[in-house]
Protein backbone atom coordinates (compact mmCIF):
# COMPACT_ATOMS: atom_id res chain seq x y z
CA UNK A 1 0.00 0.00 0.00
CA UNK A 2 1.13 3.83 -0.87
CA UNK A 3 2.59 5.85 1.71
CA UNK A 4 0.31 8.85 3.10
CA UNK A 5 2.43 11.96 3.04
CA UNK A 6 0.43 14.96 4.51
CA UNK A 7 1.77 18.59 3.47
CA UNK A 8 1.36 21.88 5.76
CA UNK A 9 1.81 25.00 3.20
CA UNK A 10 3.66 25.02 0.17
CA UNK A 11 6.53 22.63 0.60
CA UNK A 12 9.21 23.17 -1.90
CA UNK A 13 8.59 21.76 -5.50
CA UNK A 14 11.80 19.46 -5.15
CA UNK A 15 9.76 17.59 -2.46
CA UNK A 16 6.37 17.53 -3.93
CA UNK A 17 8.57 15.79 -7.13
CA UNK A 18 9.83 13.32 -5.30
CA UNK A 19 6.16 12.71 -3.63
CA UNK A 20 4.82 11.94 -7.51
CA UNK A 21 7.56 10.51 -8.74
CA UNK A 22 7.34 7.52 -5.63
CA UNK A 23 3.49 8.33 -6.42
CA UNK A 24 2.41 8.60 -3.00
CA UNK A 25 -0.63 9.94 -1.68
CA UNK A 26 -0.38 13.57 -1.20
CA UNK A 27 -2.88 14.97 1.64
CA UNK A 28 -3.41 18.59 2.12
CA UNK A 29 -3.58 18.93 5.94
CA UNK A 30 -4.56 22.40 5.50
CA UNK A 31 -8.26 21.88 4.31
CA UNK A 32 -10.64 20.15 6.50
CA UNK A 33 -10.26 16.12 5.69
CA UNK A 34 -12.77 15.31 8.24
CA UNK A 35 -15.89 16.15 9.93
CA UNK A 36 -14.76 16.05 13.74
CA UNK A 37 -15.00 19.66 15.29
CA UNK A 38 -12.19 21.72 15.29
CA UNK A 39 -12.40 22.47 19.52
CA UNK A 40 -10.62 18.80 20.14
CA UNK A 41 -7.30 20.97 19.26
CA UNK A 42 -7.80 22.84 22.50
CA UNK A 43 -6.29 20.03 24.14
CA UNK A 44 -2.71 20.77 22.37
CA UNK A 45 -2.55 24.59 21.10
CA UNK A 46 -4.99 27.56 22.36
CA UNK A 47 -8.73 28.34 21.03
CA UNK A 48 -7.64 31.83 19.78
CA UNK A 49 -4.98 30.80 17.16
CA UNK A 50 -5.36 30.79 12.86
CA UNK A 51 -8.68 28.23 11.98
CA UNK A 52 -6.45 26.65 9.73
CA UNK A 53 -3.33 25.40 11.57
CA UNK A 54 -6.23 24.65 13.85
CA UNK A 55 -7.69 22.77 11.41
CA UNK A 56 -3.87 21.18 10.43
CA UNK A 57 -3.97 19.86 14.05
CA UNK A 58 -7.33 18.59 13.83
CA UNK A 59 -6.46 16.52 10.91
CA UNK A 60 -3.26 14.91 12.20
CA UNK A 61 -4.71 14.42 15.16
CA UNK A 62 -7.18 11.80 13.21
CA UNK A 63 -5.49 11.10 10.21
CA UNK A 64 -2.63 8.03 9.59
CA UNK A 65 -0.11 9.62 8.05
CA UNK A 66 3.51 8.28 7.80
CA UNK A 67 5.28 11.61 7.13
CA UNK A 68 4.42 14.83 7.27
CA UNK A 69 6.12 17.86 5.44
CA UNK A 70 5.61 21.21 7.35
CA UNK A 71 6.64 24.51 5.68
CA UNK A 72 8.05 27.01 8.07
CA UNK A 73 9.87 29.74 5.94
CA UNK A 74 8.66 32.69 4.43
CA UNK A 75 6.26 31.27 2.30
CA UNK A 76 4.12 30.64 5.57
CA UNK A 77 4.44 31.95 8.63
CA UNK A 78 5.69 31.65 12.08
CA UNK A 79 2.63 30.02 13.47
CA UNK A 80 3.15 27.00 11.35
CA UNK A 81 7.05 26.89 12.63
CA UNK A 82 5.48 26.24 16.69
CA UNK A 83 2.97 23.82 14.92
CA UNK A 84 5.75 22.34 13.60
CA UNK A 85 7.22 21.57 17.30
CA UNK A 86 3.52 20.15 18.67
CA UNK A 87 2.97 18.15 16.13
CA UNK A 88 6.10 16.61 16.50
CA UNK A 89 5.45 16.18 20.22
CA UNK A 90 2.15 14.92 20.16
CA UNK A 91 3.00 12.22 16.88
CA UNK A 92 5.59 9.73 16.41
CA UNK A 93 5.25 10.68 12.46
CA UNK A 94 8.09 11.98 11.02
CA UNK A 95 7.86 15.58 10.87
CA UNK A 96 9.78 17.65 8.14
CA UNK A 97 10.26 21.00 8.32
CA UNK A 98 11.15 23.30 5.00
CA UNK A 99 11.54 26.55 3.82
CA UNK A 100 10.50 27.02 0.32
CA UNK A 101 11.83 30.08 -1.39
CA UNK A 102 11.19 28.46 -5.16
CA UNK A 103 11.54 31.37 -7.70
CA UNK A 104 10.76 29.40 -10.88
CA UNK A 105 7.32 31.11 -11.69
CA UNK A 106 4.44 28.86 -13.22
CA UNK A 107 2.35 31.75 -14.04
CA UNK A 108 -1.03 32.58 -12.65
CA UNK A 109 -3.81 31.30 -15.46
CA UNK A 110 -6.59 30.52 -12.84
CA UNK A 111 -6.37 33.36 -10.64
CA UNK A 112 -7.28 35.34 -14.09
CA UNK A 113 -9.56 32.84 -15.44
CA UNK A 114 -13.28 32.76 -16.35
CA UNK A 115 -13.90 29.76 -13.64
CA UNK A 116 -16.61 30.45 -10.15
CA UNK A 117 -14.01 31.70 -7.48
CA UNK A 118 -14.58 28.01 -5.71
CA UNK A 119 -13.37 26.44 -8.40
CA UNK A 120 -10.34 28.59 -8.87
CA UNK A 121 -9.56 28.04 -5.23
CA UNK A 122 -10.35 24.25 -5.26
CA UNK A 123 -8.03 24.08 -8.61
CA UNK A 124 -4.95 26.26 -6.83
CA UNK A 125 -4.65 24.49 -3.83
CA UNK A 126 -5.24 20.83 -5.73
CA UNK A 127 -2.34 22.26 -8.25
CA UNK A 128 0.12 22.55 -4.46
CA UNK A 129 0.22 18.62 -5.05
CA UNK A 130 1.66 18.24 -8.54
CA UNK A 131 4.62 19.84 -10.57
CA UNK A 132 3.20 19.64 -13.65
CA UNK A 133 2.44 22.30 -15.64
CA UNK A 134 -0.89 24.39 -16.03
CA UNK A 135 -2.88 24.17 -18.92
CA UNK A 136 -3.51 28.05 -20.21
CA UNK A 137 -6.82 29.32 -20.31
CA UNK A 138 -7.99 32.52 -21.36
CA UNK A 139 -7.92 35.53 -18.42
CA UNK A 140 -11.56 37.04 -18.06
CA UNK A 141 -11.71 40.79 -17.70
CA UNK A 142 -12.05 41.28 -14.33
CA UNK A 143 -14.58 42.92 -12.53
CA UNK A 144 -13.74 42.29 -8.67
CA UNK A 145 -11.05 41.26 -6.77
CA UNK A 146 -9.95 39.04 -3.56
CA UNK A 147 -6.53 39.27 -2.08
CA UNK A 148 -5.09 37.00 0.57
CA UNK A 149 -5.00 33.18 1.35
CA UNK A 150 -7.42 30.09 1.09
CA UNK A 151 -10.27 30.70 3.59
CA UNK A 152 -10.80 27.83 6.35
CA UNK A 153 -14.47 28.40 4.87
CA UNK A 154 -14.78 28.28 0.68
CA UNK A 155 -18.08 29.14 1.04
CA UNK A 156 -17.96 32.37 1.40
CA UNK A 157 -16.06 32.38 -2.26
CA UNK A 158 -19.21 31.46 -3.79
CA UNK A 159 -20.37 35.02 -3.06
CA UNK A 160 -18.11 36.63 -5.63
CA UNK A 161 -19.03 36.94 -9.55
CA UNK A 162 -16.94 34.58 -12.05
CA UNK A 163 -14.79 37.26 -13.06
CA UNK A 164 -13.12 37.88 -10.00
CA UNK A 165 -9.43 37.58 -10.17
CA UNK A 166 -6.89 36.38 -7.04
CA UNK A 167 -4.23 38.32 -5.69
CA UNK A 168 -2.06 37.75 -2.63
CA UNK A 169 -0.68 34.63 -1.22
CA UNK A 170 -2.97 32.36 -3.00
CA UNK A 171 -1.69 33.78 -6.49
CA UNK A 172 1.74 33.17 -5.31
CA UNK A 173 0.61 29.30 -4.66
CA UNK A 174 -0.59 28.77 -7.73
CA UNK A 175 2.84 30.74 -8.81
CA UNK A 176 4.89 28.05 -6.96
CA UNK A 177 6.05 30.67 -5.35
CA UNK A 178 4.75 31.59 -1.78
CA UNK A 179 7.53 33.43 -0.58
CA UNK A 180 7.65 35.96 -3.28
CA UNK A 181 6.42 39.48 -1.46
CA UNK A 182 6.12 41.31 -4.14
CA UNK A 183 3.71 39.08 -5.79
CA UNK A 184 1.66 39.12 -2.42
CA UNK A 185 1.77 42.87 -2.71
CA UNK A 186 0.33 43.43 -5.58
CA UNK A 187 -2.98 44.13 -6.17
CA UNK A 188 -5.22 45.94 -8.69
CA UNK A 189 -6.47 49.08 -8.33
CA UNK A 190 -9.04 49.62 -10.59
CA UNK A 191 -11.06 46.88 -9.38
CA UNK A 192 -12.73 46.52 -6.01
CA UNK A 193 -11.41 44.62 -3.93
CA UNK A 194 -11.87 42.28 -0.62
CA UNK A 195 -8.74 41.93 1.27
CA UNK A 196 -8.83 39.11 3.25
CA UNK A 197 -6.95 37.42 5.77
CA UNK A 198 -7.82 34.41 8.61
CA UNK A 199 -8.49 35.75 11.75
CA UNK A 200 -5.37 35.96 14.02
CA UNK A 201 -2.67 35.52 11.23
CA UNK A 202 -0.13 37.76 10.79
CA UNK A 203 -1.29 38.43 7.27
CA UNK A 204 -4.18 40.37 8.79
CA UNK A 205 -1.85 43.45 9.33
CA UNK A 206 -1.12 43.54 5.17
CA UNK A 207 -4.49 42.62 4.36
CA UNK A 208 -5.83 45.52 6.48
CA UNK A 209 -3.01 47.76 5.37
CA UNK A 210 -3.18 46.96 1.82
CA UNK A 211 -7.22 47.90 2.02
CA UNK A 212 -5.95 51.25 3.16
CA UNK A 213 -3.93 52.09 0.53
CA UNK A 214 -6.54 50.47 -2.39
CA UNK A 215 -9.29 52.98 -3.58
CA UNK A 216 -12.54 50.84 -3.65
CA UNK A 217 -11.49 48.10 -0.98
CA UNK A 218 -13.02 45.92 2.11
CA UNK A 219 -10.93 44.21 4.81
CA UNK A 220 -12.31 40.91 6.30
CA UNK A 221 -11.43 38.42 8.38
CA UNK A 222 -12.68 35.76 9.23
CA UNK A 223 -12.23 32.43 11.89
CA UNK A 224 -13.02 28.88 11.34
CA UNK A 225 -16.33 29.89 9.58
CA UNK A 226 -17.79 33.14 7.33
CA UNK A 227 -20.85 33.63 9.79
CA UNK A 228 -23.63 35.68 8.18
CA UNK A 229 -22.54 39.18 8.56
CA UNK A 230 -19.44 38.39 7.31
CA UNK A 231 -21.19 37.18 4.11
CA UNK A 232 -23.28 39.91 4.11
CA UNK A 233 -20.35 42.38 4.22
CA UNK A 234 -19.21 40.68 0.74
CA UNK A 235 -22.47 41.01 -0.68
CA UNK A 236 -23.46 44.60 -0.11
CA UNK A 237 -19.56 45.77 -0.66
CA UNK A 238 -19.93 43.35 -4.37
CA UNK A 239 -23.67 45.22 -5.07
CA UNK A 240 -22.76 48.35 -3.93
CA UNK A 241 -19.14 48.89 -5.47
CA UNK A 242 -20.38 47.42 -8.70
CA UNK A 243 -19.89 49.97 -11.82
CA UNK B 1 -46.55 46.74 -2.40
CA UNK B 2 -45.91 45.72 1.24
CA UNK B 3 -42.00 46.87 2.05
CA UNK B 4 -40.74 45.35 6.05
CA UNK B 5 -37.39 46.04 7.98
CA UNK B 6 -37.36 42.86 9.88
CA UNK B 7 -35.44 43.88 13.14
CA UNK B 8 -35.03 41.35 16.20
CA UNK B 9 -37.49 43.86 18.34
CA UNK B 10 -39.99 45.01 16.28
CA UNK B 11 -40.41 45.36 12.29
CA UNK B 12 -40.72 48.77 10.51
CA UNK B 13 -43.82 48.23 7.80
CA UNK B 14 -44.91 50.14 5.00
CA UNK B 15 -47.88 49.70 3.08
CA UNK B 16 -46.97 51.78 -0.74
CA UNK B 17 -50.22 51.63 -1.63
CA UNK B 18 -51.86 53.38 1.39
CA UNK B 19 -49.54 56.19 1.27
CA UNK B 20 -49.65 55.84 4.88
CA UNK B 21 -46.76 56.63 7.47
CA UNK B 22 -44.78 52.97 8.33
CA UNK B 23 -46.52 51.60 11.14
CA UNK B 24 -43.60 49.94 14.01
CA UNK B 25 -44.63 46.42 15.39
CA UNK B 26 -43.19 44.22 18.12
CA UNK B 27 -41.42 41.07 16.11
CA UNK B 28 -43.14 38.81 18.88
CA UNK B 29 -46.67 40.55 17.65
CA UNK B 30 -45.76 39.27 13.98
CA UNK B 31 -48.15 36.57 12.72
CA UNK B 32 -46.73 33.61 11.28
CA UNK B 33 -47.81 33.62 8.05
CA UNK B 34 -47.07 37.12 7.77
CA UNK B 35 -44.90 37.89 3.98
CA UNK B 36 -44.00 41.40 2.76
CA UNK B 37 -43.08 41.78 -1.33
CA UNK B 38 -39.91 43.16 -0.09
CA UNK B 39 -38.07 43.27 2.91
CA UNK B 40 -34.34 43.21 4.69
CA UNK B 41 -33.21 42.18 8.05
CA UNK B 42 -33.41 39.26 10.45
CA UNK B 43 -36.17 36.49 8.70
CA UNK B 44 -36.21 38.72 5.91
CA UNK B 45 -35.36 35.36 3.51
CA UNK B 46 -38.22 33.64 5.24
CA UNK B 47 -40.50 36.17 5.29
CA UNK B 48 -40.60 37.60 2.05
CA UNK B 49 -40.84 37.08 -1.93
CA UNK B 50 -37.74 39.13 -2.21
CA UNK B 51 -35.04 40.37 0.21
CA UNK B 52 -31.76 42.32 0.47
CA UNK B 53 -29.04 42.04 3.26
CA UNK B 54 -29.32 45.24 5.57
CA UNK B 55 -26.17 46.87 4.76
CA UNK B 56 -27.03 47.42 1.36
CA UNK B 57 -30.85 48.53 2.36
CA UNK B 58 -28.77 50.80 5.33
CA UNK B 59 -26.26 52.33 2.08
CA UNK B 60 -29.08 53.10 -0.13
CA UNK B 61 -31.58 54.53 2.54
CA UNK B 62 -28.37 56.68 3.68
CA UNK B 63 -27.70 58.17 0.47
CA UNK B 64 -31.38 59.05 -0.44
CA UNK B 65 -31.51 61.01 2.76
CA UNK B 66 -27.97 62.23 3.59
CA UNK B 67 -27.41 65.12 1.03
CA UNK B 68 -22.96 64.53 1.14
CA UNK B 69 -21.11 62.90 -0.51
CA UNK B 70 -18.77 61.62 2.63
CA UNK B 71 -21.23 60.54 5.21
CA UNK B 72 -20.97 57.60 8.28
CA UNK B 73 -23.58 56.17 9.37
CA UNK B 74 -24.77 53.75 12.14
CA UNK B 75 -27.28 51.92 12.38
CA UNK B 76 -28.06 50.45 15.94
CA UNK B 77 -30.19 47.93 16.56
CA UNK B 78 -31.65 45.77 19.12
CA UNK B 79 -29.40 42.88 18.23
CA UNK B 80 -25.84 44.40 16.73
CA UNK B 81 -24.70 47.14 15.07
CA UNK B 82 -23.81 48.11 11.28
CA UNK B 83 -22.35 51.22 9.55
CA UNK B 84 -21.50 52.23 6.17
CA UNK B 85 -19.14 55.20 5.15
CA UNK B 86 -19.37 56.52 2.09
CA UNK B 87 -16.44 59.12 0.37
CA UNK B 88 -17.10 61.36 -2.61
CA UNK B 89 -20.53 59.43 -3.18
CA UNK B 90 -18.63 55.63 -3.39
CA UNK B 91 -19.20 53.15 -0.65
CA UNK B 92 -15.40 53.73 1.34
CA UNK B 93 -15.53 51.15 4.34
CA UNK B 94 -18.74 49.09 5.80
CA UNK B 95 -18.50 46.82 9.16
CA UNK B 96 -21.27 44.61 11.03
CA UNK B 97 -20.87 43.48 14.21
CA UNK B 98 -23.46 40.93 15.57
CA UNK B 99 -20.53 39.17 18.37
CA UNK B 100 -19.07 41.58 20.07
CA UNK B 101 -21.87 43.89 20.01
CA UNK B 102 -24.59 42.21 20.95
CA UNK B 103 -27.55 43.07 22.12
CA UNK B 104 -27.07 46.27 22.41
CA UNK B 105 -30.30 48.03 21.90
CA UNK B 106 -31.65 44.77 23.30
CA UNK B 107 -30.25 45.20 26.39
CA UNK B 108 -30.68 49.13 26.64
CA UNK B 109 -34.60 48.50 26.51
CA UNK B 110 -34.59 45.39 28.97
CA UNK B 111 -32.74 47.65 31.77
CA UNK B 112 -35.12 50.56 31.63
CA UNK B 113 -38.51 48.25 32.01
CA UNK B 114 -36.54 46.30 34.95
CA UNK B 115 -35.01 49.37 36.76
CA UNK B 116 -38.26 51.05 35.42
CA UNK B 117 -36.10 54.01 34.34
CA UNK B 118 -37.32 56.76 32.02
CA UNK B 119 -33.94 57.58 29.59
CA UNK B 120 -34.82 61.46 28.67
CA UNK B 121 -34.77 62.11 32.28
CA UNK B 122 -31.31 61.34 32.70
CA UNK B 123 -28.25 63.56 32.73
CA UNK B 124 -25.75 62.69 30.60
CA UNK B 125 -22.94 61.13 32.71
CA UNK B 126 -19.35 62.60 32.44
CA UNK B 127 -17.66 59.29 32.60
CA UNK B 128 -19.26 55.69 31.90
CA UNK B 129 -18.13 52.11 31.49
CA UNK B 130 -15.77 50.42 28.58
CA UNK B 131 -18.22 48.63 27.11
CA UNK B 132 -18.25 46.50 24.17
CA UNK B 133 -21.11 44.03 24.54
CA UNK B 134 -24.38 44.78 25.95
CA UNK B 135 -24.38 41.16 27.74
CA UNK B 136 -21.19 41.65 29.33
CA UNK B 137 -21.77 44.58 30.24
CA UNK B 138 -24.60 44.54 32.41
CA UNK B 139 -21.85 43.15 34.66
CA UNK B 140 -20.71 46.66 35.31
CA UNK B 141 -23.72 47.57 36.39
CA UNK B 142 -23.48 44.73 39.04
CA UNK B 143 -20.61 45.96 40.36
CA UNK B 144 -21.04 49.67 40.19
CA UNK B 145 -24.21 48.92 42.07
CA UNK B 146 -22.70 46.50 44.82
CA UNK B 147 -20.15 49.68 45.06
CA UNK B 148 -22.54 52.75 46.13
CA UNK B 149 -23.50 53.93 42.81
CA UNK B 150 -27.33 54.15 42.30
CA UNK B 151 -28.91 52.56 40.07
CA UNK B 152 -30.05 54.90 37.59
CA UNK B 153 -26.13 56.75 37.50
CA UNK B 154 -24.99 52.92 36.40
CA UNK B 155 -27.61 52.65 33.92
CA UNK B 156 -26.20 55.58 32.54
CA UNK B 157 -22.55 54.82 32.62
CA UNK B 158 -23.55 52.19 30.60
CA UNK B 159 -25.56 53.44 27.78
CA UNK B 160 -22.49 56.19 27.38
CA UNK B 161 -20.67 53.28 27.07
CA UNK B 162 -22.53 51.77 24.56
CA UNK B 163 -22.51 54.89 22.55
CA UNK B 164 -19.07 55.02 22.50
CA UNK B 165 -18.74 51.97 21.25
CA UNK B 166 -20.37 52.43 18.70
CA UNK B 167 -18.97 55.64 17.46
CA UNK B 168 -15.24 53.82 18.12
CA UNK B 169 -16.21 51.26 15.88
CA UNK B 170 -17.27 53.99 13.24
CA UNK B 171 -14.05 54.92 13.24
CA UNK B 172 -14.65 57.81 15.25
CA UNK B 173 -15.57 59.91 12.77
CA UNK B 174 -16.33 64.26 13.70
CA UNK B 175 -20.12 63.82 12.71
CA UNK B 176 -22.16 60.68 12.61
CA UNK B 177 -25.64 59.93 11.23
CA UNK B 178 -27.48 57.77 13.47
CA UNK B 179 -30.27 54.96 12.42
CA UNK B 180 -32.57 53.12 14.35
CA UNK B 181 -34.75 52.99 17.48
CA UNK B 182 -32.15 54.48 20.07
CA UNK B 183 -32.08 57.62 18.08
CA UNK B 184 -35.35 58.68 19.92
CA UNK B 185 -33.52 57.65 23.33
CA UNK B 186 -31.78 61.40 24.49
CA UNK B 187 -29.49 59.70 26.76
CA UNK B 188 -27.96 57.78 24.01
CA UNK B 189 -27.79 60.31 21.56
CA UNK B 190 -26.22 62.98 24.14
CA UNK B 191 -23.51 60.55 25.01
CA UNK B 192 -21.58 60.50 21.44
CA UNK B 193 -18.51 62.56 21.60
CA UNK B 194 -19.21 64.24 18.13
CA UNK B 195 -21.66 65.58 16.14
CA UNK B 196 -24.58 63.57 16.01
CA UNK B 197 -27.69 63.51 13.28
CA UNK B 198 -30.11 60.73 14.31
CA UNK B 199 -32.05 59.85 11.17
CA UNK B 200 -34.99 58.15 12.75
CA UNK B 201 -36.35 54.08 12.49
CA UNK B 202 -36.85 53.94 8.99
CA UNK B 203 -33.55 54.39 7.17
CA UNK B 204 -34.13 50.83 6.07
CA UNK B 205 -37.11 50.89 5.03
CA UNK B 206 -36.39 54.07 2.71
CA UNK B 207 -33.51 51.78 1.30
CA UNK B 208 -36.28 49.40 0.34
CA UNK B 209 -37.95 52.06 -1.39
CA UNK B 210 -34.56 53.48 -3.24
CA UNK B 211 -34.27 49.12 -4.49
CA UNK B 212 -37.66 49.37 -5.83
CA UNK B 213 -37.45 52.45 -7.62
CA UNK B 214 -33.78 51.33 -8.95
CA UNK B 215 -35.64 47.94 -10.27
CA UNK B 216 -38.61 49.63 -12.05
Amino acid sequence: MGKRIGIVGVPPLEVIRELNRNRYTIVDLDEPQLQHPINLTAKYMPKVYCAVLRTVVLNVMHLRLDKIYIDVGPGKCDCALHVATILKDIQDVPIIRTRNQDQEGYGTPICQSHLPLLEKMEDITRGVQSVDPYTPCQPSEPTAGFWGVPPRDFSILSLFPDTTHIYGWTRCMENKTPADLTLEYYYNPDIPTIFFAQSFCAKTALAKHLATLHPRALYMDCDVQAGSSGRAKVEAFLELTKR
Amino acid sequence: MLLADFGTSYFKLLDTDKGAEPEIIPTRALSPDFTADLATGHNAKRRSRKSINELTALARGGRKLIDDANFTLLDCGSRDIKYIRFQGNEVADMGWNAECGASMGFTIELLAKYYDINYSALRIPETGFSITCGVLGMSRIFDAVVNGSSETEAVAKFVRGIARNGHRFTGSPDRLYLSGGLCDNALFTGCFPCDLIPLGRFVLLEGLKEYRAKQR
